[in-house]
């Protein structure tokens, strides 16, 4: 029962997208005033919206919950990684809490803070900048040694595709830094590296990326076809 | 010969450190190389933004978070200063992809804002974050370029939208000269809702490692103009005259390329060579 109320509401939904779009706006017979037609579903699409935008923010919240009770069952129970458990639960605890007290000023004088706003802004501005921001930016940043290791073990001139890879990227790396100015200045515009990574880039690339969307959007078009009509999922 | 085989085999720890080294000297020691050569995809970009009327309005985008920093914040920094350059009024807005975008734009604009003496409301506009449903930001964007005023009744600061003197201009996205969206990756809704059926110019400013797969847009005129990570910064900071954070970050760019290059040519020497070694010990 179910997952037929699942299908139906899924049926429906797709349903309401596709004929708001595909139904024109209105028709309107020659030098009338008022037109014979108009999109009956085309009203409801703010509507539609506003409710994409609550099932976001509804699915955006289903990680920090499962997280809550999945480290907060670890604690209550002394299981391996409780510390670290209380840890995350802590920081949870401490960055919504300033967010929240920096976010509604009403929060703040309503629990007696205002005297206390600067010394939230400082621990709202630690957390972030000083933690997350540090932290973010640090594990982008590892994947810049990531990337020395791999070029050094994978990029080999073992055949003759792995060659016209490497000095691809060899190409590429080079011109789209000023590095490759700096080294091929003196030559022609023609010849220098940041053009011939720029040619690499408008044609032989744009011929491959338009073949890649193609068959990624059909098959994105082919499952959110199956998924919509429900076919091919399994009955009570 | 036996020496240049062992280049095959170096651990990958020494790799990390020179790679670690290689990318510290030109913050010890500054070093500047030519900016030189400007791509197409910027210039348009430029050239989009320097052709805005003066009754017209920017929409910027920023929805990169810690992660993209490194490249996004270059960008928005050059586009903002070209802006507060040319006296050009812009609206910020952050679709969708990190609730933190709001608060890294805010840090980027507001010194640039308070120097070119702008002021909020008639001059620029901060509406903040909506959530959108990853993967499904279609029905948002198509809300955003025909009902901007629906989707944002109210500014971050929450006032509401009519008040803002800037906002009588715009009351749907599309009334925008154009849109410059910085994230890690934008997604592909702004081209097929926006551009396709709203007729938005669009500017994207992408990681470096994301840019290709939006050239095929780019020579069909769906993407007027691309900022390619920290180079495409560094360019349109030279088209507007300016050297700032792309500029600075060019050359430890440069380095880091340079250390992956050589890492690719160490380890070939070090086939190469251990390959003729048992060649010959056979």
């Amino acid at each position: 029962m179910r997952k037929t109320v699942v299908r139906v509401v899924t049926l429906l939904g797709g349903l309401f997208f596709v004929l708001e779009f595909m139904l024109p706006a209105e028709l309107r017979r020659p030098g009338a005033d008022r037109p014979y037609f108009t999109n009956p579903f085309s009203p409801w699409l703010n509507l539609a919206t506003d409710l994409v935008i609550v099932l976001g923010t509804m699915a955006f919240l289903l990680g920090p919950i499962n997280l809550i009770r999945s480290h907060f069952g670890n604690l209550v129970r002394w299981r391996r990684g409780a510390v670290e458990s209380a840890v995350f639960l802590l920081f949870l605890a401490l960055g919504l809490g300033l967010a929240g007290v920096k976010e509604f000023p009403d929060l703040k004088d309503a629990l007696g803070l205002a005297a206390a706003s600067d010394a939230f802004q400082s621990g709202y501005n630690l957390l972030f900048y000083g933690l997350m921001s540090a932290f973010g930016a640090t594990s982008m940043a590892l994947l810049a040694f990531y990337l020395v290791s791999a070029a050094y073990r994978s990029f080999r001139f073992q055949s003759l595709e792995a060659g016209v890879m490497m000095i691809t990227a060899l190409v590429v790396l080079l011109g789209l830094v000023p590095l490759g100015t700096f080294l091929t200045s003196w030559l022609p515009t023609e010849l220098q590296l940041p053009t011939w990574a720029a040619w690499i880039f408008a044609v032989p690339n744009s011929a491959v990326q338009r073949a890649v969307v193609i068959g990624t959007f059909a098959g994105a078009f082919a499952a959110g076809l199956r998924l919509w009509l429900g076919v091919g999922q399994k009955t009570e | 010969m036996r020496f240049l085989a062992h280049l095959h085999r170096i651990d990958r720890r020494w790799l990390y450190v020179a790679t670690l080294v290689l990318m510290l000297v030109p913050f010890v020691k500054p070093l500047t190389l030519p900016a030189g050569h400007v791509s197409r995809t910027t210039r348009a970009a430029f050239e989009l933004i320097d052709s805005c009327p003066p009754d017209k309005v920017v929409i910027i985008d920023s929805s990169w978070d810690a992660g993209s920093q490194a490249e996004n914040r270059a960008q928005l920094e050059a586009v903002v200063a070209h802006l507060c350059r040319r006296k050009i009024k812009f609206i910020v807005t952050s679709l969708g992809v990190t609730p933190l975008g709001p608060d890294f734009a805010r840090d980027i604009i507001r010194p640039q804002v308070e120097r070119a003496g702008y002021e909020y409301g008639r001059d620029w506009v901060q509406l903040g974050f909506v959530q959108g449903v990853a993967g499904a930001l279609g029905p948002v964007i198509d809300r955003f370029s025909r009902d901007l005023w629906g989707l944002y009744p109210r500014d971050i600061h929450n006032t509401p939208v009519e008040q803002l003197p800037l906002m009588q201009a715009v009351r749907r996205g599309a009334d925008a000269h154009a849109l410059c969206c910085f994230t890690y990756a934008p997604v592909y809704e702004w081209i097929s809702f926006a551009n396709a059926q709203y007729g938005l110019r669009l500017v994207f400013g992408c990681m470096t490692i994301m840019c290709p797969a939006y050239y095929p847009y780019i020579d069909s005129g769906q993407l007027a103009g691309m900022l390619v990570g920290n180079v495409g910064a560094a360019e349109y900071e030279a088209l507007n005259g300016t050297a700032g954070r792309g500029t600075r970050l060019g050359v430890p760019a440069a380095f880091g390329n340079g250390a992956v290059i050589a890492a690719a040519v160490l380890g070939n020497i070090g086939l190469w060579a251990e390959r003729r070694a048992r060649r010959a010990a056979a």
